[in-house]
């Protein structure tokens, strides 16, 4: 390597030495059990997140139930009338 | 005895039978190749997968070392990387069909806060963050991130001047900003 890029730039080394990694303690082999529960377990996204923040997106979510019962029998007695 | 030496012997020494030295392997590349994975994908649970995975492909593999094509280090993290690059991509591709499968991000950075190094590096584009953190962290020589990026040499030089210079304007730029207010 000709010349290091970091050497003139001290205060862009400072910064980057302030990025510091804590090790967890973990070893070398999992087994797929293990992973099948941490999968389970990491936390995901709530998917009716973003309508409980705006009053039209909760307006949705109590509708939306009684519109699909409506839709799933107008179905039924399409079908069985 | 440089630390290099010192793995390459070890790997010798697996290569030829000896299954504890692979421990010996692990307990010296362990703590690089986490913060490696780590500083790039900041998702604690992954980077632990992705180093446990790296040492059952090394042991899989174990005879497809050759310390004449370079060091052992570089070794490993060239399967880290392209084990990360592998399970990012299908990460993307399930989320994508999937959206509520998206994990919580537990550091999500606040315009309120100042901008630190860890968010800086976070927004750097994918291949200048690998090319940053392999340089600055791991004192990997140019010749030896273009191995394991499989890029050219003359690539990583222009990536790591672009990737220090966005890093510059980042932080100087955050600072500006709170100097103001």
């Amino acid at each position: 390597m000709s010349h290091d890029p970091f050497k003139k730039d001290h205060h862009l080394c400072t910064k980057m030495d302030e990025y510091h990694v804590e090790i967890p303690d973990f070893p070398m082999k999992s087994s797929r059990w293990e992973r099948f529960i941490n999968l389970l377990a990491s936390p995901a996204k709530d998917p009716v997140d973003p309508f409980i923040s705006t009053t039209g997106g909760v307006m949705l979510l109590k509708v939306a139930p009684i519109i699909g019962a409506a839709a799933i029998a107008l179905i039924q007695a399409l079908i069985f009338l | 005895m440089k630390l290099s030496e010192r793995e390459d012997e070890l790997m010798t020494a697996y290569q030829n039978g000896d299954d504890g030295a692979l421990e010996g392997i692990y307990t010296l590349l362990k703590q690089s190749l986490y913060s490696f994975i780590f500083r790039y994908t900041r998702d604690e649970q992954l980077s632990i997968d992705i180093v446990q995975d790296t040492f059952v492909k090394l042991q899989r593999y174990k005879h497809n070392y050759n310390p004449r094509n370079g060091k052992l280090k570089s070794y490993l993290f060239q399967i880290a990387y392209r084990l990360m690059i592998t399970k990012l991509n299908r990460r993307k591709k399930w989320r994508g069909l999937l959206p509520f499968l998206t994990p919580i991000q537990t550091e999500e950075f606040h315009h309120s806060d100042r901008m630190t190094i860890r968010e800086a590096i976070a927004k750097l584009p994918e291949l200048q963050r690998a090319v940053i953190l392999l340089f600055y962290y791991h004192d990997m020589p140019q010749e030896e991130i273009a191995k394991i990026l499989e890029i050219p040499t003359g690539t990583v030089k222009s990536r790591l001047h672009t990737a220090i210079n966005r890093l510059k304007e980042e932080l100087e730029g955050d600072e500006n900003e709170s100097r103001s207010l």
